[in-house]
Formats: C-alpha cells, sequence, structure tokens
C-alpha cells in the first residue's frame, strides 16, 4: 500500500504536512491571540456595566434587527440567482457573477457613497421613501440596504458553489420521474445544497453585524454596534471603546455557533 | 410506440442526426463506442436536451417542446442517480402515485432489505434495483436505460441482466437500453441499433447486425476480426437452384460463400467472418465432426501467431498459408486442446460458407 506521512517520518524523512501545520499555526495565532488579548484586557465588570448602558443596548437591538432583516432580504433575492448562476452557462452567467462580486471588492465607504447616489436625500427614490413614511438614510431601512448591498454576494456565491455541487443528474432524474422544475429544487437540490446555503447566509449576517463603512454613509442613526464603537472611540478614547467590542464579539460569535449548529444538521 | 424523425442536435464539436428510429413495445438496445451519442440520444427523448430539428412522439403525441415531467420517459441512469438525502424507500415513494406502488415493486425487484437504507449504504446491484423501481414507480409510457450495467461486477451484473431481460419481457411499452456492450445488447435487445458519430449505421435484429453487418464499422464494433478484401472471382456455381454462393480470391485463396449480398462477378468486396464461426484443428483432423464438412467448408491452413485465454474459450491468431492476412478464430477449451495449439503451431481452419458475409 502507500506510504502514510507517519511512515515516511519514521524513516527519517521532511514531513511536509507538518510543515504546513507550522506555517498555518503562525496565521490562526495571528487571528486568536488579538481576540483573546482583549477579552483579557476587560474586566467583566466593565464589560457589563457597558452591556446595560442605554446607548449599546440600542445599538446591540438595531445590530441583530438590521442585520438579521439583511440576511433575510439576502436569502429571498440571493438564492433564486445563484441558483440561476449555478445552472446557467456561458457569457451571460460570467458577467452576472462579475456584477454580484463587485460589492465585494468595492470598499464599504464607496458603496455607502454610491448608495446614497440612489437613495440619499434628494434623489428620486430617497424622496420618495421620505414622503411615504420609510426614509432611506437616517434609519434602519438605511441600516438593512447599506448591509444588504455588501454582504449579499456572501449568499449569492456561498450558494452558488453549493448549488453546484449538486449533480444535475439528479434534477434530471427527479424531472423525468415527473416533478415539475420547482418542485425538483425544493426537495432535491435545496436540501443537498443546504449546508452550504446555511453557510453562505451565516457569512452574510456575520458581514452584516460588522459593517461600518456603508452604514456610517448611509445611516449615522439607529447607531449600529460598529457605529457605536467609532463613537465610544472618537468621543470617549479606545479605553471607553473595548467593552462595547466585546460585546459585539460575544453577540457575532454566539449568532454564528446557532446558525452553525442549524447547518450541520440540516432538515432533519 | 416511440418515434424519432428526423432528429438532430449539434453542440460544440459534435453533432447528433439526422436520427430515425421507430420502438414497438420491444427492446431497442443502442450500441456505440463512448462519443457516439448515444446518452445524447436518451437526453433528448427524456427532454433533457432539445432537439435543434426533428420530431419525436410517444404513442403519437409529440413529446418534443413537452417539458421533461410531461413526457412519461422513465430514465434509468448509469450511476442511478438515487437522491442521497432520501432512503430507498423514500426514492421509489419520491415517484409513486400511491404507498402499494413502492410495495410492489420491492417485491418485483427484490429490495426489500434495502428500503430503510440511504443509496451510500447500497451495493451497486441494489443501487440499480432501486433506480429501476423508482423509475418504474411513475408508470412511464416508455423506458430509457444509459448503461445501467456498466458500473457493476461481473457476477452481478450477469445476473442482473438476466434480470432485466424477464423484467422487459413483462413491461408492455418501449424500452431504449444503451450500452457499449456487444453482449448485453444482443442479450437484451429484441433489436439492436448501432451509432457511430451521431448517426444510426444499422438497426436489426441481433443475428442481423451480428451476422450480416451493413458496414465494416459493424463489423468491426461488434467483434467481427476477420475483414478481407476480396473480388467475386464466379456467381451462381450449381445452377440456379444453388446460386446462393459465391467464389472469392483473397491473395492466393479462393473461398465460397453464401452470396448475401448482390454482388456480381469482379466486385471488389469485403469479406467478413465471426471469429466464433471459424473452427480450428490439427491438419487434418479440423473437418472432423463438422455438419458442413463435406458441401465445401473452406479449409484454410497456416500456423499459430499467438493465442490468449479467454477464460471461458480461447482466442487464437493464425497466419494463413495461402493470404497476407491473420485469421482470428475462437476456440472452446475443447477444440483448443484437440487441436493442439501452441505459438507457431501448423493448424487447419474450416469456415463455412455460410459463415462469410460480404459487404460491397
Amino acid at each position: 500500500m502507500f506510504p502514510t506521512p507517519s511512515r515516511i517520518d519514521a524513516a527519517g524523512r521532511f514531513d511536509w504536512l507538518s510543515a504546513t501545520l507550522l506555517l498555518g499555526a503562525v496565521l490562526l495565532c495571528y487571528y486568536l491571540v488579538p481576540l483573546l488579548s482583549l477579552l483579557v484586557s476587560q474586566s467583566p465588570a466593565a464589560v457589563l456595566g457597558r452591556l446595560s448602558s442605554p446607548a449599546v443596548v440600542s445599538a446591540a437591538t438595531t445590530s441583530l434587527l438590521a442585520s438579521t432583516a439583511s440576511a433575510a432580504v439576502a436569502t429571498v433575492f440571493g438564492l433564486p440567482l445563484a441558483y440561476w448562476l449555478a445552472r446557467a452557462d456561458g457569457r451571460p452567467a460570467t458577467l452576472v457573477t462579475a456584477v454580484v462580486v463587485l460589492p465585494l471588492v468595492l470598499p464599504p465607504v464607496v458603496s455607502g457613497m454610491v448608495l446614497l447616489t440612489v437613495v440619499g436625500p434628494g434623489t428620486f427614490l430617497g424622496d420618495l421613501g421620505e414622503s411615504v413614511g420609510v426614509p432611506l438614510t437616517r434609519s434602519l431601512a438605511g441600516v438593512v440596504l447599506a448591509q444588504t448591498f455588501v454582504a449579499s454576494p456572501f449568499v449569492v456565491v456561498t450558494a452558488k458553489s453549493a448549488f453546484e455541487g449538486v449533480d444535475r443528474s439528479l434534477e434530471h432524474a427527479s424531472r423525468s420521474l415527473g416533478k415539475s422544475r420547482l418542485s425538483t429544487v425544493r426537495r432535491v437540490t435545496l436540501p443537498l445544497a443546504w449546508p452550504g446555503v446555511v453557510a453562505g447566509i451565516t457569512l452574510a449576517f456575520a458581514r452584516s453585524m460588522g459593517e461600518f463603512g456603508a452604514t456610517i454613509m448611509l445611516a449615522y442613526y439607529p447607531r449600529t454596534m460598529p457605529v457605536q464603537i467609532w463613537v465610544s472611540f472618537s468621543t470617549l478614547g479606545l479605553e471607553n471603546a473595548f467593552p462595547v467590542a466585546v460585546v459585539l464579539l460575544g453577540v457575532a460569535v454566539a449568532t454564528l455557533v446557532a446558525l452553525n449548529a442549524l447547518g450541520t444538521n440540516p432538515l432533519e | 410506440m416511440l418515434e424519432l424523425t428526423g432528429l438532430r442536435k449539434s453542440y460544440a464539436g459534435f453533432a447528433f442526426g439526422p436520427a430515425d428510429l421507430a420502438v414497438d413495445s420491444e427492446v431497442l438496445c443502442v450500441l456505440g463506442p463512448s462519443g457516439s451519442g448515444k446518452t445524447t440520444l436518451l437526453s433528448l427523448v427524456a427532454g433533457i436536451l432539445s432537439p435543434d430539428a426533428g420530431r419525436i412522439a410517444l404513442d403519437g403525441a409529440r413529446l418534443d417542446g413537452v417539458p421533461p415531467e410531461r413526457r412519461r420517459t422513465g430514465l434509468v441512469f448509469q450511476d442511478g442517480a438515487l437522491f442521497p438525502h432520501m432512503t430507498a424507500r423514500e426514492n421509489v415513494a419520491y415517484a409513486a402515485d400511491d404507498g402499494d406502488a413502492v410495495e410492489t415493486l420491492a417485491d418485483l425487484l427484490e429490495i426489500r432489505d434495502a428500503l430503510d437504507r440511504k443509496p451510500a449504504a447500497l451495493s451497486g446491484g441494489e443501487r440499480q434495483r432501486v433506480a429501476l423501481a423508482r423509475t418504474l414507480a411513475a408508470d412511464p409510457g416508455a423506458l430509457l436505460l444509459d448503461e445501467p450495467l456498466s458500473s457493476l461486477d461481473a457476477p452481478i451484473r450477469n445476473r442482473l441482466r438476466d434480470e432485466l431481460h424477464d423484467l422487459f419481457d413483462s413491461l408492455d411499452i418501449p424500452v431504449v437500453y444503451v450500452t457499449h456492450d456487444q453482449r448485453t445488447a444482443t442479450a437484451l435487445g429484441d433489436r439492436i441499433a448501432i451509432l457511430r458519430d451521431g448517426t444510426v449505421e444499422q438497426v436489426g435484429s441481433p443475428e442481423d447486425v451480428l451476422d450480416r453487418p451493413d458496414s465494416e464499422f459493424v463489423a468491426r464494433f461488434t467483434g467481427t476480426d476477420n475483414l478481407f478484401d476480396a473480388t467475386v472471382t464466379r456467381r451462381g456455381e450449381g445452377g440456379d437452384s444453388e446460386d446462393a454462393v459465391v467464389r472469392l480470391r483473397v491473395g492466393d485463396l479462393r473461398l465460397r460463400a453464401a452470396a448475401s449480398a448482390d454482388s456480381s462477378v469482379g466486385d471488389d468486396v469485403t469479406a467478413c467472418v465471426r471469429p466464433s464461426r471459424v473452427r480450428l484443428g490439427s491438419p487434418g483432423d479440423a473437418r472432423i465432426g463438422e455438419a458442413d464438412s463435406g458441401d465445401g467448408g473452406n479449409v484454410l491452413r497456416g500456423t499459430v501467431r499467438r493465442w490468449l485465454n479467454e477464460g471461458d474459450g480461447y482466442r487464437v491468431v493464425v497466419d494463413l498459408r495461402d493470404a497476407p492476412v491473420p485469421l482470428t478464430a475462437r476456440a472452446t477449451p475443447h477444440r483448443f486442446e484437440r487441436a493442439g495449439i501452441r505459438d507457431g503451431a501448423a493448424v487447419e481452419a474450416v469456415v463455412p460458407p455460410a459463415a462469410i458475409h460480404l459487404i460491397r
């Protein structure tokens, strides 16, 4: 049989698998050490104190509400597009994919600026929203618009590759068994792509929770957690921003854990 | 009745058709090498691909333009294409209108023990049985099978092939069975269609296709290794009552052949002989026991170039004394021993005139 890495080891040769782990470990430390240092630098009392501050509670509520709404909007509009992209061939699909990826490569502040040219004060849509009582800037709707723009590509891109991973012959089989395209997607494609779809929604939610650049352009109020951290930092200094950052970290991690639990056990 | 008329489909680097085929309540085996368009044919009928031109009809109703789910063309895939997130039972029930169908099909295809397992936990044979049950559960008006046995081990393949034969007999619908394996095609097909580069090269009964190929391609693809360039030297020897015989010249060899094609003296033809129709023996011994040895079976002399043990028989290549072409023969183990075959051994080969088929 083929030698395993450990056998090569036993023969005294250089073990490349261990080398890859060693290199990766450096990166892992770079991720984890700042997070841990943030956590240990803050006394639980300070964090709890900030937690009960009305500004932080309001920011956390806004962030959770808006991110949930953004993830939902991204899912409703993103999944059909992801499916179309996964099943379409040729140049149109490539072009559409490029458009989808655009918000990912735009600096978030620029995303906010381009959005302001469409929904900002004095624009047609902006005035329309204002007149029907749904202002599109300086409002929860503005936060959702900013977050959706920046975060929804994660749903499309991740779900697209999840759909692509579902063997097309399964869909052909389903349809030749008398099931419509919609029924096929609902009963065959979506259940099989589910873990990838959930991963996409999770990423979009996480990205929304952390969204700052586009949000601050569209909606300084109501404040989201990242905006609140920025305000604390710029008015009261770094030390005062840290406890709010810990709160944001806690909310983000808790949400990821919850969503992942959902994703690992699809439809059972 | 499944009818394909002038069916055509082209995509990058490949053109299928125009193809005309009519399949009654029978088994049509579509036989061809990979890349000949077999799967394209099934995909067109099932509606996975739409044709560029032509017409597909099932029992008189047009299918082209109809979405796959409304065609009633059940398709069995090479790997089964079972839904991996459902148990075998759920897979079959997915297609069935009522729960009784699942039970009936489970009994028919002997998959009762497999019903509560998911596809990953099924053997290859079980997987194909479940796939077949699922397809039949949808009550198809025509059954299409895309090499369903090709990924199975030989013993399971042979057993399932026997069972499919009986199952197809009991179905009263057109069955189109795609395969690249000539043995499967002859075992299962009421008729065989040979496909080459997207076009139908020949359609006929297994005997027609194997013994009377229309072209050299069909002859070679169905296992006729002996193709000789020959010239017709005489016709209708022995009077009108026996004019079913022609005389041929292959190199310095003179052969008598059944006049299967309307050939005339001087025509250049290809003489085909299936290896299984060649009888080998040691010099002077080959004719013994042959019913046709008395009526002019062609006796060819040569030496053994090489031989191969194929398990259920031997394949022997003989260099002929009077022609610059090798002759391939298949010998049973009994014949092989009796003829004393070894490299370089002198042998005699008897080829009955009826075993020589002429292609013009």
